[in-house]
């Protein structure tokens, strides 16, 4: 990648006041991504792929939450510490987000045409007339048939699948650079889901957008993904290229998230082998490898020392001692640096 | 193989006021050999989950039929027919969270079928309990637990230990695993499948995720708006759809590898599921069916096995039916 | 963070994880007993649950420890505000007094010399003054305040006439406060002067020995002597208008009050149960006949009922009204109540853990008793401890207006209506009942919502 990235996440530490103690959400997180292309973040729930971008945007409340390091540069400016851009507010207009659940993302006392209209009311200051037309370019534009008549409706009006249209719209109205998607299609059925991520695809075509894309589930991210960051206990443990991540995988629980989802590949003979244990308690994090409980390649100096990043191959990392030039041959399955 | 579960014309209505009826499950027939698993995908609205309650007797059916080895199950349940049946048909329910009686301890939980038995004795039960949770994969001191202390994936053991403690013979399993994180599922699925070996049991497994119905599953049955509409073993299903709808569920279907997924060609996926309220005449797929037919709309087409395929797979589509003119082969 | 570590050989031994335990640290506690624990720690709840025991504990024990006869009237202490014991001076039974008479020596407007002729006590007041010459006669005025401003002398005793009259005895209605004798001289043409004489009394509480015995303030005689001090029955609250004691008043005010406020909540929530879980659980025709009837329940208006129950019960006049207020409120009051339980019926009715236990065998009344009520007992507990003050103050406001409890049946809300009358001047009738009531509303309020806060918000979602 010559171009420099659209949004780049570095080092970002987040945590959480609650009763119980300070709960250290997210250790460390680095990621980029670059126009046009797709990253995904994967990870299960409560890994933190969740408050990392939620984080960035401002979305989580700072009373509880801390930012308490990190910086995440779009286009050269740290959001976290700035969200007004040149007089204007970086959200909604510069980056673009959509959730998982559409319905309580949407006032369901407005129009839709008109929550489309006020981002662009706002962002680019057009008039109501203006802004109103361009809503319905944009409902056509994420493939709402009969936009015209779907703009004047309420969000009762609308099934699943249209909601999380209308979302997209009113996400891609002001033309972001970045579209950060958490978890878009999980609550949806697959082939709405399907249709879903074709038109995020068309997109991005179209208007040459970046998309991060949160999820936890792997078709959806060998679907979509140019880049790939797995997400584990609030680390990303790897970092790659969706064929490397897939055909390379270079850590035990990327290896391990495989194994426990059933493909076309997996035969009944072997089975899914599910990964045993839960993720580590965040109150306390590990100070080793936050993924040692559960590794079944587990090294002595794994449990006490946290791992370094290694660079597996070019523009391909991984959390892992394994990756250490002195470490043995365990895990075949591993890929390693030189390897074919 | 002999037949342990036989379901005929099995019909769901539910009447919502002013004349209107959601038909949820209409004259859907299904066969369940012995020790088969037999995978019930669907989106939401195709009465997937309603025809499984209906099938255990947790709503009255409408209409049909079901013979539970070979004797015909009751059209509308009475408590004591539940008493009878308990022993030979259970139910793993979907939600982890509500399925279980935040009031009662898990061990209360777990050993309600066997409480409620009219045989049973404090220790035996105990006993029972103690050796269900060790199965499941908790352990004894969770019997003393309430459901709120417990993981998702716990729960859902407590779930499964809940309805085989009476050790039946056929197990309807709806969706167990959609509300569990992704690793969990695997351990879920992993342990439902070893239990079903060590005790023969013979499942009917809804769900909406494919991939898992197809690992799991022996034969794959496909609902849509509350019809079969079609059926066969999973591994040829899923390889190769012959229902328009079953081949839109696939190719939507995301693989986790990245080469296929780059190759597979895109299928035009079309509209939104209708709606069941007074559904009418001929294939309900019509709105959406890129091969819809004039017969289609008005006749609707019958599950049988389209020519030139094996007798396992069966097909409600005019595509396949003898006189269809659209030159496609089966 | 790149600290670059020497590695041996033997740190990349595999090491072998035990098979993870699902381990649960915290010790189990069920829904009751973490409700418990959130209850306690809310201090206001906990504030208010002492109050209401304390309460319960006044109602129960009160009349037991402070043997008052709530109706027996104390005529010599009417209205009293909280006090110290009152004391009488035994003394020897008045003998009459013929008064003295003197010569003017002086002339003037007012007499001079007004003082008293011996102690003044509540049996009499003897003044005696140098008369004035040229005084037809004297009128003496009394006051309970001091007439110096704005020459308010007062009530007129009387007048004496004749120019020697030089002293006058006073025996109407004497309290043992202070009051304001003066004198005015009436001149020649039997008119009154302006200016005037004043004299300050403070009057002695005084009983004869007979009159002591009489009131059963002693039992004889013998068990005192002229000069003795003897300590009159003490209400360390006050009296009321009629002078009966404040305590025991609210004592057995408490009973009534509270008797109502709890008991009919308790019934009328029973009731709601009953009524609530059939409905919901039955569904379908019956449920819909049901809720129409319940709510044509409440359309009924509430005083309209309560007067009707009066003259359906033919309450007299000397006895309680306890009865048909308590029937008026359990009649009236149970709808709201078995509308939220139907409601929570319902919702429960859909959940998993319903249908696996039917599946499993169980029985309609099992299912309702072991499953969905006690799913519901926390909603039932808040609705119960907020109908107690609802009751309470029912109760308070009716007997306040006349169709509660009847006299010399006390209640705090009678108490307050009686206590209305002599606000001003002796405030303390009031503000006892008025603030009983007050703390008992605000207690049961707050534990209501100390309760709603243990027992909701619990149980999904604890991932």
């Amino acid at each position: 990648m010559t171009a420099p990235p659209v949004l780049d996440v570095a080092d970002l530490h987040v945590e959480f006041d609650t009763f119980g103690g300070i709960v250290k959400a997210v250790r460390g997180a680095s990621f980029a991504v670059h126009a046009g292309k797709t990253l995904a973040i994967v990870g299960e729930s409560g890994c933190g792929k969740s408050v990392s971008v939620q984080s960035i945007m401002g979305l989580i409340p700072m009373p509880p939450g801390r930012i308490t390091r990190g910086t995440a540069l779009l286009d050269g400016v740290d959001i976290i510490r700035q969200k007004i851009v040149n007089g204007q507010d970086v959200r909604g207009n510069r980056v673009g987000m959509i959730f998982q659940d559409p319905m309580s993302a949407l006032n369901p006392t407005m129009r839709v045409g008109d929550q489309i209209a006020e981002t662009l009311q706002v962002h680019r200051g057009y008039s109501k007339r203006k802004a109103f037309d361009r809503a319905v370019e944009v409902l056509t534009l994420a493939n709402i048939p009969e936009a015209e008549k779907r703009a004047r409706q309420y969000p009762f009006a609308f099934s699943g699948g249209m909601l999380q249209r209308a979302m997209i719209a009113i996400a891609i109205a002001c033309e972001p650079a970045v579209l950060i998607a958490d978890e878009p299609t999980t609550a949806l059925d697959v082939t709405i889901q399907a249709q879903i991520l074709d038109l995020l695809k068309a997109l991005q075509a179209r208007n040459g957008m970046a998309i991060v894309l949160i999820t936890h589930d792997l078709g959806v991210v060998a679907r979509m993904a140019d880049e790939v960051a797995v997400m584990y206990a609030g680390e990303i443990v790897e970092k790659g290229s969706v064929d490397d991540v897939f055909y390379r995988a270079a850590h035990p629980y990327t290896l391990g998230l495989k194994a426990a989802m059933p493909s076309s590949t997996t035969s009944k003979a072997e089975g899914l082998r599910p990964i045993e244990g839960t993720p580590p308690d965040l109150f306390a994090p590990p100070t080793g490898c936050g993924y040692f409980a559960r590794c079944p390649h587990a090294m002595r100096l794994c449990g006490p020392s946290h791992p370094f990043r290694f660079d597996v191959d070019p523009g391909h990392e991984a959390l892992c001692w394994l990756h250490h030039p002195d470490a043995p041959g365990t895990a075949p399955e591993l890929h390693r640096r030189g390897q074919a | 193989m002999t037949a342990l579960l036989d379901a005929r014309g099995v019909t769901k209505h539910f009447r919502i006021g002013r004349g209107q009826t959601v038909h949820a499950v209409d004259d859907v027939s299904l066969t369940i050999a012995e020790r088969e698993i037999v995978g019930l995908v669907g989106e939401s609205g195709s009465g997937k989950s309603t025809f499984g309650k209906t099938l255990v007797g947790l709503y009255a059916k409408t209409a049909g039929e079901v013979y539970l080895e070979g004797e015909r199950l009751p059209d509308r349940y009475k408590p004591a027919d539940f008493q009878r049946h308990a022993r030979r048909m259970q139910m793993i329910f979907q939600d982890p969270y509500s399925s279980l009686n935040p009031r009662m301890t898990v061990g209360e939980i777990i050993g309600e079928g066997v409480r409620l038995q009219p045989d049973s004795n404090r220790v035996a039960t105990r006993e029972q309990v103690d050796n269900w949770l060790e199965r499941v994969g908790l352990e004894r001191g969770h019997a003393a637990r309430y459901p709120h202390e417990l993981s998702g994936g716990q729960r859902q053991r407590v779930g499964i230990a809940r309805a085989l403690i009476l050790k039946p013979k056929f197990v309807v399993c709806d969706e167990p695993i959609s509300a569990l994180d992704v690793s969990v599922q695997a351990q879920i699925v992993r342990l439902l499948g070893e239990l079903k070996a060590s005790m023969g049991l013979t499942m009917l497994f809804i769900a909406h995720d494919l991939s898992m119905v197809r690992y799991l599953s022996d034969r794959m049955a496909v609902m849509y708006l509350g019809s079969l509409v079609e059926i066969g073993p999973s591994e040829e299903v899923y390889a190769t759809p012959l229902h328009p709808y079953t081949q839109m569920l696939v190719a939507s279907n995301p693989e986790p590898d990245p080469r296929s997924e780059r190759e597979r060609a895109t299928v035009p996926i079309t509209g939104e599921i209708a709606s069941p309220i007074n559904v009418g005449r001929g294939c309900r797929f019509a709105s959406r069916c890129p091969h819809v037919m004039d017969v289609c709309r008005s006749m609707t087409p019958e599950l049988r096995t389209p020519a030139d395929a094996a007798p396992s797979r069966r097909v409600a589509c005019h595509l396949y039916l003898p006189s269809a003119q659209d030159p496609r082969s089966a | 963070m790149n600290t670059v570590e020497r590695f041996n050989p033997l740190d990349f031994e595999p090491v072998v994880i035990e098979r993870q335990v699902h381990a649960i640290s915290r010790p189990s506690l069920s829904y009751w007993q973490d409700a418990g624990r959130r209850l306690r720690s809310n201090w206001r709840a906990s504030a208010s649950l002492g109050i209401i025991v304390g309460l319960v504990a006044f109602a129960i024990a009160g009349p037991w420890v402070w043997r008052v006869d709530p109706a027996a009237q104390d005529i010599d202490q009417i209205s009293q505000a909280p006090s110290l014991p009152s004391t009488a001076l035994i003394v020897e039974p008045s003998v009459p007094w013929a008064g003295v008479t003197s010569e003017p020596i002086r002339a003037g407007q007012a007499v001079t010399e007004l003082r008293l002729a011996e102690p003044a006590t509540t049996q009499t007041v003897r003044l005696v003054w140098e008369p004035v010459l040229g005084a037809t006669g004297y009128v003496i005025y009394r006051s309970i305040y001091d007439p110096a401003p704005d020459r308010a002398l007062g009530l007129p005793l009387g007048d004496v006439l004749g120019a020697q009259r030089a002293s006058y005895e006073d025996r109407l209605d004497l309290d043992p406060t202070r009051y304001w004798y003066s004198v005015v001289v009436l001149d020649a043409s039997r008119a009154e002067q302006d200016a005037y004489t004043t004299l300050v009394v403070d009057v002695v509480r005084a009983v004869s020995p007979e009159e002591a015995v009489a009131r059963g303030w002693a039992s004889d005689t013998a068990a005192f002597g002229v000069g003795d001090q003897i300590t009159l029955p003490f209400h360390p609250l006050g009296t009321d208008y009629l002078g009966r004691d404040m305590l025991a008043r609210l004592a057995y005010g408490a009973r009534v009050s509270l008797f109502i406020g709890v008991v009919a909540p308790l019934v009328f929530v029973l009731i709601g149960i009953v009524y609530g879980s059939i409905a919901g659980f039955v569904g379908g025709r019956v449920d819909q006949l049901l809720m129409r009837f319940a709510e044509f329940v409440i359309a009924l208006p509430f005083l309209l009922f309560m007067i009707l129950f009066k003259i359906a019960f033919g309450i007299g006049p000397g006895e309680s009204g306890v009865f048909p207020m308590l029937v008026a409120l359990v009649i009236l009051d149970w709808p709201p109540t078995a509308r939220l339980v139907r409601g929570q019926i319902l919702q429960i009715r859909q959940e998993g853990y319903v249908s696996a236990s039917q599946l499993l065998g169980a029985k309609t009344g099992y299912l309702v008793f072991r499953h969905m009520i006690p799913n519901t007992l926390g909603v039932i507990l808040v609705t119960l401890t907020f109908a107690v003050p609802s009751a309470i103050f029912t109760e308070a406001f009716l007997s306040f207006i006349g169709m509660g409890v009847a006299p010399p049946t006390a209640s705090w809300g009678s108490m307050a209506n009686e206590g209305i009358r002599t606000m001003l001047p002796h405030p303390h009738e009031l503000i006892f009942p008025a603030v009983f009531i007050s703390i008992a509303v605000l207690a049961f309020n707050l534990l209501g919502d100390g309760l709603r806060d243990a027992l909701d918000v619990r149980m999904r979602g604890r991932e």
